[in-house]
């Protein structure tokens, strides 16, 4: 009889006892699922700002790079035409050449367009 | 009028003063300002780097997890770039993007001196980058590096072309990289002076004092600007040495 008892008496104490320890979970889950979103979300507006910071960085490069290239050809033209004196031959045709050099590099920026991706060998 | 258009002269800050006069056989070799700031430098850089590794906790203090996030942010761009090879280069690399860096954002402190808004620096710093590239591509790879310059499956009739658009190309390299970093911190610094300039003269200018505040502003949101510029253009720095350091790892397309 008492052993009838115990055992009726058992289960529903087990059963309150995980009844209560899975609240106790699913309540640190939930808590958790909303932290993790929070988080996501944070990260998220952090990644809008990178991806302004990475534009702009960008953008300058281009430009750089585009400037730098007919620079340097205009520059080196020029001492070439004061070496030879042959103004404003070397000058034009190289001239010419940095400014194909500037869109070049803007291409390979462009061509590339992950830091990631790495030159085959 | 004068003393008004000396005290709003915004390339003043970018003036070199002697510290200490010093000459070495004709050449002035002077302690200057410049030379100041590059020691501060260099001392801060140390400072964070020698205290923040001294303790080596398991859970890092202020100074230690800045130390560590430097080095990860450079050493995961320096994989990220050029390959696990490329971290042969890594201390180049993590010292100038530690100098570049340190010389951007003291040089934003008031009555501080910004070393890289001279081009002479940042080309010195440019030109080790390429002389870099250059020494190790012909000590790595011989004649083949100059692979480089020729890429494969072009026209013979384009080639010499193609050629002389790659060597354009690439001297320009050091020419973009130094003059970038030269110019958005001579830019910024300016913009800085002049609109600092306009709330002194708008004070000055009677009833129109009331819109001194709106320049005032202005420099608030500038700052904050120009310091994401700071950092900005180090990062940019560091990670364009990696991509120039790939091409010597690695010549050819």
């Amino acid at each position: 009889m008492s052993k009838h008892a115990s055992d009726g008496d058992g289960p529903s104490n087990e059963d309150r006892e995980l009844r209560a320890r899975l609240d106790k979970l699913s309540g640190a889950l939930a808590e958790q699922r909303l932290d993790a979103s929070e988080r996501q979300k944070q990260e998220t507006a952090a990644d809008v700002g990178g991806e302004t910071g990475r534009a702009l960085s960008l953008g300058f490069r281009v430009l750089s790079e585009f400037v730098a290239g007919v620079v340097v050809g205009g520059l080196i033209g020029w001492q070439l035409d004061t070496w030879f004196s042959t103004s404003p031959l070397f000058l034009i045709v190289f001239l010419a050449l940095g400014t194909a050099a500037g869109f070049w590099n803007v291409y390979r920026i462009a061509a590339q367009p992950t830091f990631g991706q790495k030159n085959k060998p | 009028m004068a003393a008004e258009g000396k005290a709003i002269d915004p390339i003043h800050q970018f003036e070199i003063h002697p510290i200490v006069n010093f000459s070495v056989g004709g050449v002035d070799l002077s302690f200057t300002n410049s030379s100041l700031f590059m020691v501060i430098i260099l001392a801060a850089v140390s400072i964070l780097m020698l205290w923040g590794t001294s303790s080596k906790s398991l859970v890092p203090g202020r100074l230690q997890s800045a130390a560590e996030m430097a080095y990860e942010f450079v050493a995961s761009t320096v994989r990220g770039t050029a390959g696990e090879s490329g971290m042969k280069f890594f201390p180049l690399i993590f010292s100038l993007f530690m100098f570049v860096f340190f010389s951007n954002v003291l040089g934003l402190i008031p009555y501080a001196y910004t070393v890289t808004s001279q081009i002479i620096v940042t080309f010195a710093l440019a030109a080790l980058v390429i002389l870099t590239v250059l020494l190790y591509g012909f000590y790595k790879h011989g004649t083949h590096f100059l692979h480089l310059f020729v890429p494969s499956g072009v026209s013979p009739v384009l080639m010499p072309f193609i050629v002389l658009i790659e060597v354009i190309s690439f001297v320009s390299r050091p020419v973009s990289l130094s003059v970038r970093l030269f110019a958005n911190m001579l830019a910024g610094h300016i913009t800085l002076k002049v609109f600092a300039g306009f709330v002194t003269m708008l004070l000055g200018a009677g009833a129109w004092a009331a819109l001194a505040p709106l320049p005032l502003a202005a420099i608030v949101l500038l700052t904050g600007f120009e310091l994401f510029v700071a950092i900005l253009q180090a990062y940019v720095f560091a990670i364009l040495t990696c991509v120039y350091l790939n091409d010597a790892i690695h010549p050819g397309h």
